[in-house]
């Protein structure tokens, strides 16, 4: 469209609107956080249209039924009411229509019209029997990921009892919201080749994850309950995967200070992984389950098969800023070029990127630069812009959302494994359009 | 700004059928906290307008809006210029706008818009938060449009103030005020009319277009699919209005019968009697003896021409039985696309329908097909009972079929070809083709090796 003009890693936003925007919002974070705690009921606050458009947004994606309520704002009730009618009148009406259901946590989060008006949504809390968690998502502030963050952040503190007590081999993992399901299971399983009792908030891990079984979409499936969550204070380590997560380890460690706080900004790449696998050798003093050293092995391996593609190569990643960091690390590691980030939000670790072009915008700012990259990562809508320019780019679909592909669920980048064979399939994308040059 | 009276009004449209057995004051249902799960008011009113390929839409509100929205809809356009429907605008508004408004952001945006990418018109979506933090938005279209001297239409559908089919006549109404009438057509003939509410999806229109060509009924405009501003700037001077499909856009057309004098009919295009019927329908309206004669000669022709098509599938699809589970008009059009290509529709559900759509269905099934008014549980038992082959649902029945092992289609699921007109029932008929000869039904229904038999 325009000349690229250099735009400034800001908070600020550089231009009055989005055009084809790929920032997504808090509410819809939340909403996704809750469908990774056991049969929890989440709720939105909102008019019926927000939940409305999350609920397909996540159906696209994955492909599954999506388990969402909302509470139906009406124009009169946004004046009228404080939050408690619609609050306490959608639990009434969802137990109604559906006796058999029994949700263990009422997951409430806020939308910006809800916010708008200013519910008092904590104190509702108190007229309900089951089990409930509020977070304040407006959809005027953060994006996604905070969502994601701040709901793991508001389990934990409405939920987690204090304790001194630690049990020694007791692990949490705290994903971003990036991860897909699959990702979350494989980090859970390593963690778990080193003795480890694993838990992960939240857990898509057995939600969302593409797994055929009957009345799915009626409540959250995730793999951690309201029970476990309870008693997260125990965990002698919580790990953070995206910088995101750092406040719902802060948290955490509110109710249990002995609890030893270890954070990696990603999964991705050797040094990444080494140091994560590291950490984990020193905390239990074991070596790793042989398939776990094989896959090292794989991965150095596919660094140098891909490194000649890959270092002649230009990038430009939009999307998530936890996502986006590991992958410029990873590409960066065998040599590739970053030419632009766009990221959705703002976030400190965007800081951290080593990149020509590193800012906040969306994809009509990312498409001024990708005639300047051999292989584009974005979600589904750029491949639609990449069509229509006259350059052959290639293209590899990653973060929220993509309507088009097929298991998304099931995509792993993380880890030595995860890595391996993202460093092939960037390659092969890359042998694609250059055999066309 | 948000009408009350004029919300209030359009849930009460009297030509609604919805309407016809409530009392007087009641109208459309609210929704009901909790199990409300369509649209909002906003999205109908997005999706009615969206077509228009040659606008920018703006949607004035915080990221949810649009940024879950865009992109999502298979609605063809065959303009030529930069095509906005597949495209997000939004101001993504953020705490500084709540706390001190929006109007300056909004204006910016519009400058913003004309100078990149210069469209025939704007459409401003105002959205729950900005209709509640009250940003004039009407002013700052009202300047806009001076400014850049193009039509930039405020759309006053918040989410909130009802679902879908509200937002969608709202849409009706802004289009009514702002822009039909502004603008003469080049010129006319005796045989234009205005497409009401088909939005081109997978290019439905597409698909009967050509027929209109061929028999001489002119699309003066359309609302909104592969639509123009400056057409639909002179729809008042149509001589008929037809509506393809869609309740919501009657208030539209009531209205512009009253100020422009022009009639509406109600057609549908699904499968070959309907498609025949609705063409005999607006030629009968337009009234002119040589139009109809011309229809009537290229029906004779187009429907032997797909007879012949329709042979093998006929053949093929001889004595098979479906069940249909879905909403709204679908509940008979679709019905109707199935006994056109030889397959009896034992069951379809009524559970979102009409009185018109209800005494249609009975129309199509006949006295023992059944109407289900909870598909979800009657639908398996039915397909005992009938002995099913095939049923059409959305994607949560999936169950249902993979248990009954029976053929599925997903009839919910975005398409990607159209089944609208002559030709779209063959493709809806090579769909049904795959689906019947596919076993991954009765394959995934097949037990694990460590359960028991």
């Amino acid at each position: 469209m325009e000349s690229e003009k250099k735009i400034q890693l800001s908070k600020h936003e550089h231009k009055p609107l989005q055009v084809n925007p790929i920032k997504h919002s808090q509410p819809m974070g939340a909403a996704l956080a809750f469908m990774g705690i056991k049969n929890c009921l989440p709720l939105m606050h909102a008019s019926q249209g927000c939940a409305s458009y999350t609920k397909v947004f996540y159906t696209r994606h994955f492909n599954e039924p999506i388990a969402m309520y909302n509470t139906s704002v009406s124009d009169i009730t946004a004046v009228l009411d404080g939050g408690d009618y619609s609050i306490l009148m959608s639990i009434e009406n969802i137990g109604k229509k559906n006796t058999s259901l029994k949700p263990e946590l009422i997951g409430l989060h806020t939308t910006g019209l809800t916010e708008t008006k200013g519910d008092d949504v904590r104190s509702i809390g108190m007229h309900i029997e089951i089990p409930y968690c509020y977070v304040n998502t407006p959809d005027f502030e953060g994006g996604m990921e905070s969502g994601w963050a701040l709901t793991a952040k508001a389990l934990i503190e409405q939920h987690s009892i204090k304790t001194a007590e630690l049990k020694p081999n007791k692990l949490l993992l705290l994903p971003h919201v990036s991860m897909q399901p699959v990702e979350v299971q494989k980090i859970k399983e390593c963690c778990e080749g080193f003795g480890f009792e694993t838990l992960a908030m939240p857990d898509l891990s057995t939600s969302l994850d593409g797994y055929l079984s009957e009345g799915q979409g009626k409540l959250g499936t995730g793999a951690i309950s309201i029970e476990d969550i309870r008693d997260l204070g125990s965990s002698a380590t919580v790990i953070t995967i995206g910088t995101s997560m750092k406040i719902a380890a802060k948290a955490l460690l509110a109710k249990n200070e002995k609890i030893i706080h270890l954070h990696f900004n990603h999964l991705m790449g050797l040094e990444m992984n080494d140091n994560f696998v590291a950490s984990l050798i020193k905390i239990r003093q074991i070596q790793p389950r042989p398939l776990l050293k094989r896959w090292r092995g794989r991965l150095q391996d596919a660094m140098l098969d891909s490194h000649f593609l890959i270092g002649s190569s230009s990038f430009v990643i939009t999307g998530e800023p936890d996502m986006c960091v590991g992958m410029c690390e990873l590409l960066q590691s065998v040599g590739g070029t970053i030419h632009a980030v766009i990221a959705t939000t703002y976030s400190k670790v965007l800081e951290e990127i080593q990149a020509e072009n590193i800012f906040v915008g969306d994809l009509e700012d990312a498409e001024v630069h990708f005639k300047s990259a051999d292989l584009v990562i974005s979600n589904f809508h750029a491949e639609r812009l990449l069509h229509i320019q006259e350059k052959h780019t290639a293209l590899i679909l990653r973060g929220f959302p993509n309507y088009e592909e097929l298991g998304n669920q099931l995509k792993n980048d993380q880890l030595y494994e995860g890595s391996t064979y993202f460093l092939f399939e960037v390659a092969n994308k890359l042998r694609g359009i250059k055999h066309h040059e | 700004m948000v009408n009350r009276a004029k919300i209030k009004e359009l849930m009460n449209e009297s030509a609604c059928s919805h309407n016809k057995d409530k009392k007087k004051g009641e109208g459309c249902d609210m929704p009901k906290p909790g199990t409300a799960t369509g649209g909002c008011a906003f999205d109908g009113a997005q999706i009615s307008l969206f077509p228009y390929a040659d606008a920018v839409h703006l949607v004035h509100g915080p990221q949810t809006c649009l940024g879950a929205s865009w992109e999502t809809r298979e609605t063809r356009s065959s303009y030529k210029g930069c095509d906005h429907t597949v495209m997000g605008f939004t101001t993504g508004i953020t705490t500084n706008d709540v706390i001190f408004g929006a109007d300056k952001r909004l204006a910016d945006s519009i400058d913003y818009i004309m100078q990149h990418y210069n469209p025939e018109a704007i459409f401003v979506y105002s959205t729950c938060v900005t209709a509640m933090v009250g940003d004039d938005i009407d002013m700052t279209c009202k300047l806009g449009s001076k400014k850049h001297a193009i039509p930039v239409v405020p759309v006053h559908a918040p989410g909130f103030v009802g679902g879908k089919n509200l937002g969608s006549r709202i849409a009706g109404e802004a289009v009514l005020e702002h822009l039909i009438g502004t603008k003469e057509p080049e010129f006319t003939t005796p045989y234009d009319i205005n497409l009401i509410g088909d939005y081109n999806v997978t290019g439905d229109m597409w698909q009967y277009l050509p027929l209109f060509e061929k028999i001489g009924i002119r699309v003066l405009s359309s609302m909104s699919g592969d639509g123009r501003i400056g057409d639909i700037r002179g729809a008042h001077r149509a001589k008929l209005n037809v509506i393809v499909c869609a309740k919501s856009l009657i208030t539209l057309c009531r209205k512009m019968q009253e100020n422009y004098d022009i009639p509406w009919i109600s057609v549908s295009f699904y499968g070959k009697r309907d498609t025949t019927f609705a063409i005999m329908e607006i030629v009968n309206a337009l009234g002119d003896e040589k139009l109809i004669q011309k229809a009537k000669e290229i029906i004779a022709q187009e429907e032997a021409i797909l007879e012949e098509k329709l042979l093998p599938y006929k053949m093929l699809f001889a004595g098979k039985k479906a069940v249909l589970n879905t909403g709204g008009n679908k509940a008979w059009s679709i019905a109707s696309g199935l006994q056109d290509l030889g397959i009896e529709v034992v069951a379809t559900s009524i559970r979102k329908s009409t009185e018109d759509d209800i005494a249609k269905a009975r129309e199509y099934l006949g006295k023992n097909g059944i109407l289900m008014k909870a598909p979800a549980s009657e639908q398996s038992k039915v397909i005992d009972e009938r002995g099913a082959d095939i049923l059409l649902a959305g994607g949560r029945s999936l169950y249902t079929a993979i248990k009954k092992k029976i053929s599925f289609i997903d009839v919910n699921q975005e398409k990607k070809v159209s089944y609208g007109g002559y030709k779209g029932l063959l493709n809806l008929a090579e769909d049904l083709k795959y689906a019947f000869r596919n076993p991954v039904f009765a394959n995934v229904s097949k037990k694990a090796p460590w359960e028991a038999e």
